[in-house]
């Protein structure tokens, strides 16, 4: 008993910052080591970890960052941007620029604008410098320049867009390979990834899409 | 002891009959669910839909199991991390052991693949600046070559992990070691998001994903319990996931390459040692004799004894 009281009273007269700390677990009547470096590392990388995990998971199933590689959707967007994508639950529409990946043509992505969706009927007519979409000439105040016969041809440039597909072209028509080029033609619906929100990166760059 | 083998026994039927299932779907899924010659996915197959459910029957099932049995009082006096020390079970060592050379095994081949990756970027670059045209390749193999060394540090982890399942009980912190194959899964994670981030078709990639998320998740809380952070129920129902995502995710995984299959494995087996060793314990924690008492700073420590109700 006189051990006990004497212990009680030199931990009465310890400093504050000797005690365990507030919410320190006490295991096997040892307060554990809560100071001790061991577990605020695992705690960091605990965090960090979790982390991770979430943003592999948004990226995955929610949203993701693309950067855009070459000159086809210039002057929206340029080689080296950064843009937000949102895949979960997207449907595309007409209008939307679209990240898709027909792997027949490359392995990587491609970002492009969708031009007509299942049903529609498309004519392209180079020497008008015209889209008309169901017979109705496209508004395009997007596109780079006037577009010219591309180098392959004049391509797919009057379809019906069949169901569950799309037809995609990029903004600078005279450098892009798109729904035109017979390689990559009408694309499938399932192939979209998502659809291009804003330019994130660099700031100068930035808009919504 | 009959208790016990009862209760290891419902924790594996639990993980191991959903891990079968999930898997025999999986293969449905690969043989049914996608369209060639691009294969992708059929919208609202089947196999698909069944598959999602089992997967989330089987989590809300090992959740309520872990919950059930876990009354968590007196988490003070808890020594969880003498769980996992030596205490004349084999069983435990020998999965841990074998899931470190699983994971050691699978580094050969993740270094190919960098060095492979790595070579083909360079030529492309070389290419690019003779002024031929070329397409670079988006993946340099960088990530590669870091999963083959974080597969080398799970090994180290993981033997350690086995080891200390043939020590006895002191104050545990091998549990420590499984940060490491934990860490090393953020680098696996990576990679596989990096090889697919292009590929349209979740399916393709969505189990091995979540299987290797859920591992690390897995990993740290493994780690916690000797880091003085227990969370023995959430550990419990993560080592369950792991085992079924990864069954799953083996499926395909075995006709992509070597190294996901022997990672995944891996982890499978850490997972099933953990499922052996820790439900017999989670309604009586290993808990220390000593009444806690406060302690002066700088009073040496000693080794208590320990006792299981």
């Amino acid at each position: 008993m006189e051990h006990w009281k004497s212990e009680e009273e030199r931990n009465s007269q310890a400093r504050p910052e000797q005690l365990p700390p507030e919410g320190g677990e006490l295991s096997g009547g040892k307060p554990r080591k809560d100071s001790s470096g061991g577990r605020e590392l695992y705690m960091n990388v605990r965090v960090l970890v979790t982390m991770m995990a979430v943003f592999v998971m948004v990226f995955t199933f929610v949203a993701r960052i693309i950067v855009v590689s070459g000159p086809s959707m210039e002057s929206t967007l340029w080689g080296g941007d950064l843009i937000l994508v949102w895949g979960l639950g997207y449907t595309p529409r007409q209008g939307d620029i679209v990240v898709l990946t027909q792997e027949n043509y490359q392995e990587d992505s491609i970002v492009k604008r969708v031009i007509a969706t299942e049903g529609q009927r498309v004519d392209i007519d180079y020497s008008a410098n015209a889209v008309r979409v169901d017979g109705e000439l496209l508004e395009e105040d997007y596109i780079k320049e006037q577009m010219f016969v591309p180098s392959y041809g004049e391509g797919i440039n009057h379809v019906t867009v069949p169901e569950g597909c799309l037809f995609v072209m990029g903004d600078n028509r005279n450098q892009s390979a798109d729904s035109r080029y017979p390689d990559i033609g009408i694309v499938d619906t399932r192939c979209v990834i998502g659809r291009g929100l804003a330019v994130m990166f660099p700031f100068e760059h930035w808009k919504r899409l | 002891m009959k208790d016990n083998i009862s209760e290891r026994a419902r924790w594996l039927m639990c993980a191991g009959v959903p891990a079968l299932a999930a898997a025999a779907l999986r293969r449905w899924q690969l043989a049914s669910a996608f369209e060639p010659p691009l294969g992708l996915s059929v919208p609202g197959a089947q196999a698909s839909v069944i598959l999602v459910c089992v997967l989330l029957m089987a989590a809300a099932a090992l959740a309520i199991l872990a919950m059930s049995k876990y009354s968590g009082p007196e988490e003070e006096c808890c020594r969880w991390d003498l769980v996992f020390l030596g205490t004349g079970d084999w069983a435990y060592p020998i999965l841990e052991v074998l899931a470190a050379f699983l994971a050691l095994a699978a580094a050969p081949f993740l270094l190919k693949t960098g060095w492979d990756q790595w070579q083909a970027y360079q030529i492309a670059q070389a290419k690019l600046a003779q002024g031929i045209d070329v397409q670079v390749p988006s993946n340099n193999g960088m990530l590669a070559i870091a999963t083959a060394a974080g597969a080398a540090a799970s090994f180290l982890g993981l033997l350690q992990l086995g080891r200390d399942g043939l020590r006895p009980g002191k104050r545990g912190r091998g549990g420590f070691s499984a940060a490491l194959p934990g860490v090393a899964g953020c680098v696996w994670l990576m990679e596989s998001f990096r090889a697919h981030a292009a590929n349209p078709v979740l399916w393709d990639y969505a189990p091995l994903l979540l299987s290797i998320v859920c591992g690390m998740l897995f990993y740290m809380d493994f780690a916690g319990i000797s880091a003085g952070a227990p969370r023995p129920c959430r550990l419990l129902w993560l080592a369950g996931m792991t085992f079924i995502l990864s069954a799953a995710a083996l499926v395909s995984a075995v006709e992509n390459g070597w190294a996901d299959t022997l990672l995944l494995l891996s982890q499978m087996l850490a997972a099933a040692g953990v499922l052996w060793r820790l439900p017999p314990s989670l309604e009586n924690p290993p808990k220390t004799k000593a009444k806690p008492r406060p302690r002066s700073f700088g009073e040496e420590s000693i080794q208590e004894e320990t006792r299981y109700e």
